[in-house]
């Protein structure tokens, strides 16, 4: 465990705090008991002084303990939500496919909190009534031993009701943060979806489905307020319990003169004191169940690797060549799927040249590009590049030559500028940035939003149309100076004149690089050297140059006569290619 | 960054004409609130005669017990003290059963005020207008329905019942102190003002440094869901150590956030535990010297001191009470602004009738100006019918007013100049749930909400039968996507829909659009994202089933919208061109050249 000596004087402070405060007790009870014997208050002075010395060092030690306990539970927290988010951030695609992004959020945020308050306060308070409960009792013993010995069932009542408790508790608070969670996910899904919801016309009904979210609420909020009545009550009512068992044994042993007056007093004093501390004992109690729990989850997330396994020879990939890429029938199926996405998939990409990917919706066009990168490894088959399979090779050297345009044109909530800045390690000068984003036509849109390319992007800055979003992934694949431009049908949202600029750039840019593109229109892959077909079951159905895909009967020739037939028809413009 | 800050505005602790309002909410169950009124108020007279049976004890029973000469019989003494004793178990119990309640009811009460409040504000918020919902991020809307509320039930609960018995008691307690021993009294009363100024002091600085800790959590995990949400990109561009870094900036800030918080609380307790310790040594000191002056007994000083601690305690909740109040205040206002919001897209007192289902009705646009912002037109004098039956497509290059139309045509907007008519009728005074009910409507940015495939499809909307439903699939090419997932129309859609392609996500919203046999079809960028081959499927079986039916086509793509009957090409918000595609490209204008681009891209 680090931090270690903050951590140990945090620790000691606990006991020194609490001796503090039962030596005020002791003073005071001490203090009743000479008024009634002794004529004089000269011994007063000095009482008093202890009082103030014992107040002081109270509150030293106090603050202290506090100060180091929690302040090194937050710093463990910090630690280990760092090492979780590496850990995440370098586990496989297929992972992340079949994880839901809310329960690995829930890792670091609940699971991650449940441990903290478990080792920091939680630490804290236990420390604190392991120490108090037994000083005090025992000077309690040391007082009156069979009234001290009785006051114990009370308390210790108070912790079996907390213990037995808190799983109640803990049972409804959960169920009350997944009914807040649905009602604000209805809300987000109503409120973002306003134009289909007024649209349609379906306030009335959507607003009595949130009615059933809030009724469900307030339905578990009001179970959980019974649980902690009962839990109140319970804990309160032993607490006075232990006050009547102390009245009336106390009380008859005054009547008897074996207890003194000034020590009944400091049953009372110390009672009061003890109370707090054990309370927090069976609240720790209750919280240790999902604090193992979480410890475990934790656990299973950090000892997860990688499905891709890292080589350890020392082959690489030469930074400055556009290397080749193979396919040699690969295979993909995934995770908790019924069927394959990909079956067989066989091809070459010899450096520098162009391929493309076309097929129907759905066909795996996207799991392909995915795998080039080694996101996932196929399922069967192998992915070479410059002959080598890709598993020999080290991860970075292949991500490292591919610049990828998503389809689904994912952006950060960060300045614009980082956005594009995000493709590379190498620092972009200003005027490296202008001339990236006059390549994706966007100088003049950019030039417009309020802060030029420090604006922020997403809904506390500039929203961004699909269009926009883009070419605004595509400058950032561009930044990369990539050997091989993956682009996975990132044309579908922009106009026709944007897209001309676009092809042409890209065209520039795409001058000795590799370039592979997924398009749902033909003439955006009709210029590639090679054509890869994919039918809706992810297998090849064909495979060749647009010439000689044109000219044979198949899903190609009918889009393209399709596609052809719009474009050209009744032209009688002169305005052709 | 403008509505963070209105997020965060610091309300007043107090605000009689804001809790006025709220009280409105209060009446339907005002007896549960004087049930609460009432177990408190019965635990605080018991809690004050606990105490008091301890002085009657100790100066009674024991005090005589000790006076008198040893040797006597003490029967009659333990006689009295087992009296006493009965009364306080009595106490106790009936303490015990109304503690049960104190959470209880409260919570009780809190929440069904919360549910009525909560219901009202969604339902109003969802019926106002979309310039509204444009101004401000969904979050921020979300909000309103969830901690806004959440904050105001504190405001009834932990607010305003409590902090109300709270001062009560500081107040009818230091008035006992008094009846005891007024010297005694007065040494505490007049070192309750220091309590209550640290507890106050500490209060600014927690509630600013909550804030701050809040604020960064909230930065933290989003920046934790957006890179979960783009790991392909962070993977592919290699990038793992940069966000890993930025995420460590993230927690480093939270952390100083969080150690500002932790010193705070560090610096309160023992600070409020030092000042109670010099109230108790000056309660000593004085009671020492009263009772040796015979002015004070020791039963009296008991009952004393155990009053103390329920002065202490109310005080030491000033500060965290204090915050609630504000909080809630804050969220009330903010709720109440939401309130008072009407929709600017007034309903007409007495709407007239569209005439029957299934006849297109005539649209219009005569004249129509609009600007989202003034000073900024979007569309300028804009003029063109949709037949019944027809086709009319819109083409232009983005931000050229097309999707402004289609907003303007549902009523999302009212236009600033000029009307919109739908079957000879302004569109203001027609029956608005008639008018949008009667489209079938298709955005750029599909949206799937919570639930299975057939309730997205269907959206409640009653007299959708299975076979119209199977059409609707088949037509808008959707039947393939649903016969590939597992449990086909009763699939579960994840989490905004994103187990789907983005052109499967078009497909289904066709479906739905179809599937409530609309008179007038929109289609906005609606095939953007669907292969060119289920597109021209789309095209051939929706022709079929919207025969007679009117259709707006909105497109980037020229080739989707040859066939349409009238074809409008919008620049700057004007209409430049109007007529079929023949006729369009025989005047060799803004739409042969826009086609001439498109004709040299696809050849």
């Amino acid at each position: 465990m680090r931090h270690k000596a903050p951590l140990l004087v945090g620790i000691v402070a606990i006991p020194l705090a609490q001796l503090a405060d039962v030596l005020v007790t002791i003073l005071v009870g001490g203090a009743i008991e000479k008024v009634r014997l002794s004529d004089n208050q000269e011994w007063l002075t000095r009482t008093l002084v202890l009082m103030a010395a014992a107040a002081v060092s109270h509150a030293f030690f106090r603050f202290w303990q506090r100060w180091l306990v929690v302040v090194v539970s937050r710093r463990f927290e910090v630690e280990l939500k760092q090492e979780l988010f590496d850990r995440l951030t370098r586990l496989d695609l297929s992972f992340h496919a079949k994880s839901r992004s809310g329960d690995l959020v829930s890792r670091l945020t609940a699971d991650v909190e449940a441990l903290r308050m478990f080792l920091g306060p939680g630490m804290m308070y236990t420390l604190g009534a392991v120490v108090i409960v037994p000083i005090s009792l025992g000077w309690l013993f040391f007082l009156n031993p069979l009234m001290s010995m009785s006051m114990l069932l009370p308390m210790l009542a108070v912790g079996v009701i907390m213990q037995r408790l808190t799983p109640r508790l803990h049972v409804h608070s959960t169920a009350v943060q997944e009914s807040l969670a649905d009602i604000n996910h209805r809300a987000q899904e109503d409120f973002g979806g306003v134009r289909i919801v007024q649209g349609y016309q379906r306030q009335e009904s959507q607003a009595q489905r949130f009615a059933r979210s809030s009724e469900q609420n307030r339905d578990h909020q009001i179970s959980l307020g019974r649980a902690r009545g009962l839990t109140h009550a319970g804990i309160h009512g032993s607490f006075d319990l232990t006050f009547a068992v102390i009245l009336i044994l106390g009380g008859l042993a005054a009547i008897d003169r074996s207890l003194p007056v000034g020590e009944l007093f400091q049953f009372v004093d110390l009672t009061i004191k003890v109370f707090w501390p054990l309370i927090a004992v069976g609240w720790i109690a209750g919280m240790y169940p999902r604090a193992v729990a979480s410890a475990k989850r934790v656990q299973t997330l950090l000892d997860t690797r990688s499905a891709l396994t890292e080589t350890d020879s020392d082959v690489g990939l030469d930074p400055q060549k556009t290397p080749s890429f193979e396919f040699d029938s690969v295979s993909y199926t995934y995770p908790d799927a019924d069927s394959p996405t990909l079956q067989e998939i066989s091809f070459e990409l010899p450096a520098g040249q162009s391929l493309g990917i076309v097929g129907p919706t759905g066909a795996g066009k996207t799991t392909l590009l995915l795998l080039m990168g080694r996101l996932v490894d196929p399922t069967n088959g192998v992915i070479k590049c410059n002959a080598i399979p890709v598993r020999d090779l080290p991860l970075a050297h292949v991500r490292g030559a591919l610049g990828y345009v998503p389809q689904d044109s994912f952006l950060f909530s960060v300045p614009y500028g980082d956005n594009i800045r995000f493709g590379t390690d190498e620092d972009i000068n200003p005027e490296q940035l202008a001339v990236l984003i006059e390549q994706v036509a966007m100088t003049g849109e950019v030039a417009r939003f309020p802060k030029g390319t420090d604006t922020l992007v997403g809904e506390r800055g500039v929203t961004l149309s699909g269009g926009q979003r883009q070419r605004t992934c595509i400058a950032r694949a561009l930044a990369r100076k990539p050997r091989i431009l993956v682009l996975d049908d990132c044309l579908s949202a922009v106009d026709t004149h944007t897209e001309k600029t676009l092809l042409q750039s890209l065209r520039e840019a795409g001058q000795g690089r590799g370039v592979v593109i997924a398009a749902h229109r033909l003439s955006t892959v009709a210029g590639c050297n090679e054509i890869l077909v994919l039918d809706d079951q992810g297998a090849m159905a064909d495979k060749g140059t647009h010439k000689e895909l044109v000219s044979r009967p198949g899903w190609y020739q009918q889009t393209w006569d399709r596609q052809q037939k719009r474009a050209s028809l009744e032209d009688n413009t002169g305005a052709g290619a | 960054m403008s509505w963070e800050a209105e997020e965060e505005v610091a309300g007043k602790a107090w605000d009689g004409r804001l809790f006025r309002r709220l009280l409105r909410y209060a009446g339907p169950h005002r007896w549960l609130f004087i049930k609460s009124f009432m177990v408190l108020a019965s635990l605080f007279a018991l809690d004050l005669v606990g105490p008091w049976i301890w002085q009657a004890s100790l100066d009674g029973p024991v005090q005589d017990a000790l006076s008198s000469p040893e040797g006597t019989d003490t029967a009659p003494f333990i006689h009295d003290l087992l009296m006493l004793v009965a009364v306080y178990v009595g106490i106790l119990l009936l303490q015990t059963w109304l503690r049960y309640f104190e959470v209880a009811t409260l919570i009780l009460t809190g929440q069904s005020v919360i549910h009525d409040l909560r219901r009202h504000i969604y339902s109003h918020i969802s019926s106002l207008d979309l310039a509204w919902f444009d101004r401000r991020p969904t979050g921020a809307l979300v909000t309103r329905v969830s901690s806004d509320v959440e904050n105001l039930a504190e405001l009834f609960t932990a607010g305003v019942v409590t902090l109300a018995f709270d001062m009560i008691r500081v107040v009818v307690v230091l008035a006992l102190l008094f009846t005891i021993h007024a010297p005694l009294a007065l040494v505490v009363t007049l070192m309750t003002p220091i309590l209550i100024l640290i507890s106050l002091m500490f209060r600014g600085g927690a509630r600013r440094a909550h804030r701050t800790v809040r604020a960064e959590l909230a930065r933290l995990n989003g920046y934790l869901a957006e890179v979960l949400q783009g790991i392909a990109v962070v993977q592919l561009f290699g990038r793992e150590a940069h966000v890993g870094a930025r995420f460590g900036e993230h927690l480093a800030r939270y952390f100083a956030a969080n150690k500002r918080t932790i010193l705070l609380f560090a610096l309160f307790f023992p600070i409020m535990s030092l000042a109670v310790y010099l109230i108790q040594g000056a309660t000593l000191r004085q009671g020492v010297i009263s009772i040796a002056g015979d002015e004070l007994t020791i039963g009296a000083f008991l009952r004393f001191w155990l009053y103390l601690t329920l002065v202490v305690q109310p005080i030491r909740n000033l500060g965290e009470r204090y915050n609630v109040l504000q909080s809630a205040f804050a969220s009330a206002e903010r709720v109440f602004e939401v309130l008072d919001t009407t929709s600017n897209l007034p309903t007409p007192s007495k709407p007239s009738p569209l005439g029957p289902e299934g006849i297109a009705p005539k649209v219009q646009f005569q004249n129509v100006s609009f600007g989202y912002l003034k000073d900024h037109p979007v569309l300028e004098k804009v003029d063109f019918e949709i037949l019944p039956g027809q086709t009319v497509a819109l083409v232009g290059a983005t931000g050229a007013g097309k999707s402004t139309i289609v907003n303007l045509l549902l009523r999302f907007y009212d236009p600033s100049e000029g009307q919109v008519q739908v079957g000879e009728r302004e569109l203001t005074q027609v029956d608005l749930s008639d008018w949008r009910g009667r489209i079938g409507l298709v955005l750029q940015d599909d949206f799937l909400f919570a639930g299975t495939v057939r309730e997205n499809i269907l959206m409640d909307r009653s007299g959708i039968d299975e076979a119209t439903l199977l059409l609707a699939l088949k037509a808008s090419g959707a039947d393939r996507v649903v016969q590939n997932l597992a449990g086909g129309l009763d699939a579960e859609v994840a989490e905004r829909g994103a187990t789907f392609s983005t052109g499967e996500r078009q497909l289904l919203a066709i479906a739905r659009a179809l599937a409530g046999q609309p008179d007038l079809v929109i289609l906005d960028e609606a095939t953007a994202s669907v292969d060119s081959e289920t597109e021209a499927r789309i095209e051939q079986a929706t022709g079929l089933l919207l025969q007679g039916r009117s259709a707006l086509v909105v497109a980037h793509r020229l080739s989707t919208i040859q066939r349409a009957d009238v074809i409008l090409v919008l620049d700057g918000g004007r209409i430049i061109e109007r007529g079929t595609h023949d006729e369009l490209l025989a005047a060799k204008g803004a739409y042969a050249r826009l086609h001439a681009l498109q004709f040299e891209l696809e050849a």
